[in-house]
């Protein structure tokens, strides 16, 4: 299948990461998937690398999921994740999700809109710092969270 | 009643009992056909309610022709006029496009283009002879996300001049819808994901307007079944549990009888498939309907549930006949004139490839054919991407550039599928949409003998509005 291929991308921009993973309790998480959209697969198996149990399920109704979860259209990513109570969308880095479920805001979770590239699960080069955003069910704006 | 007769009595009887069928309300005709001469109709467009998910749930707020979901059946003759008063009721301006019948542009139904749209209150009377006998529908060709999304949609049917074969005539409109808990159409139309990815994919589908539990069919019946996708976005694979479905038809379009390939019936966006079902069931059992199309989300459409009686006959019938022939010029592959199309856009657009790539902001995402976006319905000005020579064949290479599937639509015509990634297709049908997969190419070829500005677009409808929509001047 053609699909396949864009895996591949995916995958290998998941490896690196994995090398510098350190073992721990492993984390639960349900990530909402596109069905067509492989890059999504490439995220979940950056945190399987960093310790994460993902269970993936593939959706057509991820607008929804991804709103009713309080992150706002123009700051949504490509899959959204629940963990430890918040959401998580998009290709947000381990280091954020694990610095999110220690500190423990009261937020509804966060996420890194769009699909930069060099994110977790993404091809190519980072070139840019990657600007995490905190979102909430309240409607106020989003704030930015952390920059990685 | 004797239980077993010869099969071409029985053919025969089940003939005029076939017509009766439809024409007792199995399925909604044009209001106003029975008091107007044949050939004239009337579709009042309008907002409405309509019982898609079952009696459980309140009533869903919809959009729709003739107050029903789907619009009433249009039923003409081939070669014999038709004319069809269009009311618009609704709040916002419309058009109605004829999917896939070859008729003048200026009754084509794109707005700016070959008609100005229908304003609120407005009305505008279409008139055209379709040339060929199949299985085509009608939906609007403005604000096309949310009046098509919203229910707006119905099926043309095009008799042959004699009858065919059958015991029973069936349609079966398929249309998803993205409802709420509480069965109303969810907003965020054109919401960006949609537009980058899949397009607006429902979680919900319906069989002629509601959910089906099944679908009453009797042993040893042939069913002349016509498959109409009217979703938005989604993009079915049926198979049909047990059964041997002949496909007879695509697009309209006649073609040699053959099974599909792997029993799989890929049924996209807009397009139709007419099938020949032999009913080799067992009475008083049910077969799955299934669509497993979307990785992982597989679910059955409906069931075919046998009657608890004796088959209707006890001999498998012959091999059917091809249906006859429609009139589409073939194309001159040797002297046809040669295009590339490439697809391009979309999320993960490329990997450093061509397209749109991966992108940090969605709300720029967008799509393109050879670099050009045209976003929306249609409007007056657009300037078209390539001019055609009238009456000259075109050999078109659709070239997927994205991650993404695309039924590429071309309006006014119908084409010659030849071949995908190189490689001859069998029976190279006609088409007037075509599946176009990820990274695969497609050839296509056609006589441009329609003179007029012709829309070739990606009937993934949010694909459509966000730039994969070309003209085409055929002069």
């Amino acid at each position: 299948m053609k699909r396949r291929t864009f895996c591949i991308g995916c995958l290998l921009a998941a490896i690196s990461p994995a090398l510098s993973a350190v073992a721990a309790e492993p984390i639960r998480a349900t990530l909402y998937k596109n069905p067509q959209c492989t890059c999504c697969e490439g995220y979940a198996t950056y945190l399987r690398s960093n310790g994460f149990e993902v269970d993936v399920r593939p959706t057509n109704d991820l607008n929804q999921i991804s709103q009713k979860a309080g992150v706002p259209e123009k700051y949504q990513g490509c899959h959204t994740m629940f963990v430890g109570g918040y959401v998580v969308d998009g290709h947000v880095p381990v280091e954020t999700v694990r610095k999110l479920l220690s500190e423990r805001p009261k937020i509804a979770g966060i996420t890194l809109p769009g699909m930069p590239i060099g994110s977790p699960g993404m091809y190519g080069k980072k070139t840019q710092p990657f600007v995490i955003y905190a979102v909430t069910k309240d409607g106020k704006a989003p704030t930015v969270y952390a920059e990685v | 009643m004797s239980a077993i007769v010869g099969a071409a009595t029985c053919r025969r009887s089940f003939l005029v009992g076939a017509a009766g069928l439809l024409v007792a309300g199995t399925f909604p005709r044009a209001s106003a056909e029975s008091s107007k001469p044949p050939g004239q109709f009337a579709l009042t467009a309008a907002k409405g309610r309509a019982s898609l998910v079952g009696k459980a749930h309140p009533a869903t707020g919809v959009w729709c022709y003739g107050g029903t979901i789907p619009g009433p059946i249009i039923r003409a003759r081939q070669g014999e006029p038709i004319r069809i008063v269009v009311d618009n009721n609704l709040s916002e301006e419309t058009t109605v496009h004829w999917h896939g019948i070859r008729l003048p542009i200026g009754m084509d139904g794109v707005p700016g283009i070959s008609q100005p749209p229908i304003a609120p209150g407005q009305r505008f009377t279409y008139e055209f002879t379709p040339p060929d006998a199949g299985t085509f529908w009608y939906h609007p060709h403005a604000d096309s996300l949310q009046q098509l999304g919203r229910g707006m949609a119905g099926a043309l049917i095009v008799d042959e001049p004699g009858p065919i074969a059958v015991d029973r005539d069936v349609l079966w409109m398929l249309t998803d819808w993205r409802l709420t808990a509480d069965a109303q159409i969810a907003s965020g139309f054109g919401n960006s994901m949609d537009a980058a990815m899949s397009g607006r994919v429902g979680n919900t589908v319906t069989v002629n307007g509601a959910v089906s539990k099944e679908e009453r069919v009797r042993a040893g019946e042939r069913v002349r079944l016509r498959l109409v996708n009217s979703s938005l976005a989604r993009i079915m694979a049926l198979r049909f549990e047990q059964h041997r479905p002949l496909i007879i038809a695509i697009d309209g379009q006649p073609c040699d009888p053959h099974e599909p390939d792997g029993g799989r019936l890929l049924l996209g966006p807009a397009m139709r498939i007419d099938l020949l079902l032999d009913m080799q069931g067992k009475p008083g059992r049910r077969y799955r309907v299934i669509d497993d199309f979307y990785d992982g989300l597989a679910y059955w459409v409906t069931k075919l549930a046998y009657e608890d009686k004796p088959p209707l006959r006890a001999h498998s019938l012959d091999p059917p006949p091809a249906l006859p022939r429609n009139p589409v010029p073939e194309p001159d592959v040797t002297t046809a004139q040669r295009q590339e199309l490439r697809l391009q856009g979309g999320m993960m657009g490329g990997g450093g490839m061509a397209g749109m790539g991966g992108m940090s902001d969605m709300s720029h995402a967008a799509w393109a054919i050879n670099g050009t976006s045209m976003t929306g319905d249609g409007h007056a000005g657009m300037a078209p991407l390539l001019t055609l020579q009238l009456g000259r064949s075109y050999l078109f290479t659709l070239r997927n550039d994205t991650a993404w599937w695309h039924p590429m639509h071309l309006h006014g015509h119908s084409f010659r599928v030849l071949s995908r990634n190189g490689r001859p297709v069998p029976r190279q049908q006609w088409a007037d949409t075509v599946l176009v997969p990820p990274r695969e190419t497609v050839d296509i070829a056609f006589v441009a003998d329609n003179p007029g500005d012709w829309m070739l677009h990606c009937h993934v409808t949010d694909h459509q509005v966000s730039g994969m929509m070309a003209i085409l001047r055929i002069v």
